[in-house]
């Protein structure tokens, strides 16, 4: 299996108002892989996350320069879909945000928006995106029940299900696991190793011993700059930057 | 930013100090009384070793403790596993110091053979070579690290006169045949010992380049 690349940020400068956030980010992520990205707060991680599925055009007076390749095609094209684009490009934040509806429900969502009708395709998509977010056996008795009902872990896991559901092609994930315990965390990760044999990835996490464990790639930012990227192995091990050193040594500032 | 960790990992390199300032001396020592026939040196060497034993277990303890709760990276994470390592070769050296000195006490017992200067340019070969892989340790420094490992050919070389001078002289004095083997392992150990120096400046240059340079391999 040869590498391709899935996603191609290439000089991309990004503005709210006059404050330029990331300045001349060049980065390939590549398809089945997980791309992490580290760095402290406020260096852009997510801004630059959002810009990867156009989530920042909602954000007024903020502004794009360069290009972001989806397949090969530049995402900010005028011709190109907004909608289509977040539906191939999907994404799970911070913090569960399951709607306050049933269980079945929010899976079902996207697909509903879509203009989905038919009850059993929705039934069989619903099934097998809450498999593939390993939460099937802990729901499938209560598909009625509001999901508000559910753990906060096994809420993000939902929330990853619904993200599934329109079977994107990339997941985009910003600290999924931040605001879970040390066993939900571990079960968001091992839905990671999982997911990324049928998508591609880009997470942004502050757990460095995460970004170590659940990626194949790291990038290091800061100050709107990325300063490296590698695979993470080699990041992890013998940075080539002395700012990424200190970083992840633990001896920034 | 001084944190917890790095105090820890200080401690850590202090600990590796220490054992390596007692290996050397243990090392200096058994070649001085190797040269002086010193029996009363030798076991002072042998006596000594305990201490450098414990504190091999002390390193041990620590490296772990700092895998376990602090998940180092980058070069924290090398130089842990680097300078468990090095503890390994450390050890070594005080085991070839231990043996030489074992020999001592029998050859101390024993009329002398006669002086071989290339014994003595083996035993200082390697001394110079343990001396500045330490050096290279202590001060972070693989230009030091990499000096070592240029010298290890002359060591092997000094070795492999040492024991054509012995084995002729063996051929002709028969009695003398136990005491030329002793002093073999006693060349031997030297040139084992500068090994080890090798293998430590491998490690420093593994820690300081994040390369690995043993067995001439790239990463
Ligand atoms: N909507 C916004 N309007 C103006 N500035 C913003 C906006 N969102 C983010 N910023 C600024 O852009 C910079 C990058 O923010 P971003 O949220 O991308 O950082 P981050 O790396 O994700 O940080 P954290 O790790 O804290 O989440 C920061 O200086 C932030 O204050
Ligand atoms: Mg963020």
């Amino acid at each position: 299996m040869t590498a391709s690349v899935k996603m191609t940020a290439r000089n991309l400068d990004f503005y709210y108002g006059d404050f330029k956030a990331l300045q001349d980010i060049s980065l390939d992520v590549v398809e089945n892989q997980v791309t992490a990205l580290i760095g402290p707060s406020g260096c852009g991680k997510s801004t630059f996350l959002r810009c990867l599925n156009r989530m920042n055009d909602l954000i007024p007076t903020s502004r794009v320069v360069g290009d972001v390749l989806l397949d090969n095609r530049n995402i900010y094209d005028p011709s190109e879909d907004v909608v289509s684009i977040r539906r191939r490009v999907g994404m799970v934040f911070q913090k569960p945000n399951p709607f306050p509806k049933t269980i079945f429900e929010n899976v079902a969502y996207g697909l509903r928006i879509n203009g989905s009708r038919d009850k059993g395709f929705i039934a069989e998509t619903v099934e097998r995106s809450l498999k593939q977010a390993a939460l099937w056996d802990e729901v499938k008795d209560r598909l009625d029940a509001t999901a508000l009902g559910l753990s906060g872990g096994q809420q993000q896991r939902l929330c990853i299900a619904r993200a599934l559901a329109v079977q994107p092609e990339v997941v985009l994930m910003d600290e999924p696991a931040s605001a879970l315990d040390p066993i939900a965390t571990q079960k968001i990760e091992e839905l990671i190793h999982l997911l990324k044999k049928s998508y591609t990835i880009v997470i942004v996490t502050h757990n460095m011993q995460q970004a170590a464990r659940v990626s194949d790639v790291t990038a290091f930012f800061y100050m709107g700059k990325l300063v490296e990227v590698d695979s993470t192995e080699t990041l992890f091990t013998r940075p080539q930057n002395q700012q990424t050193e200190d970083y992840i040594t633990g001896r920034f500032g | 930013m001084e944190s917890h960790f790095h105090r820890e990992l200080d401690k850590l390199k202090m600990t590796l100090i220490q054992m390596a300032a007692l290996s050397e001396r243990a090392m200096v020592t058994a070649c001085q009384a190797f040269f002086a026939r010193d029996v009363d040196l030798a076991e002072e060497v042998i006596q000594n070793d305990r201490e450098i034993n414990l504190l091999e277990v002390e390193i041990d303890k620590q490296s772990l403790k700092l895998l376990a709760l602090d998940q180092p990276m980058a070069r924290d994470l090398r130089f842990i596993v680097a300078g468990l390592r090095i503890a390994v070769d450390l050890e070594r050296v005080a085991d070839q110091a231990v043996n030489i000195s074992q020999r001592v006490r029998f050859l101390g017992s024993r009329p002398p053979l006669p002086r071989d200067p290339v014994m003595e340019q083996l035993s200082e070969a390697s001394l110079d070579m343990l001396k500045l892989a330490i050096s290279a340790f202590v001060n972070q420094d693989a230009n030091q690290a990499m000096d070592v490992c240029t010298m290890d050919d002359k060591v092997d070389e000094l070795n492999v006169m040492v024991l054509k001078n012995l084995i002729d002289y063996m051929m002709n004095e028969v009695p003398a045949v136990e005491r030329s083997v002793q002093t073999i392992i006693v060349a031997r150990c030297m040139e084992r010992t500068a090994d080890h120096a090798t293998n430590i400046a491998e490690s420093v240059t593994f820690i300081v380049r994040g390369l690995n340079i043993k067995h001439h391999s790239s990463t």
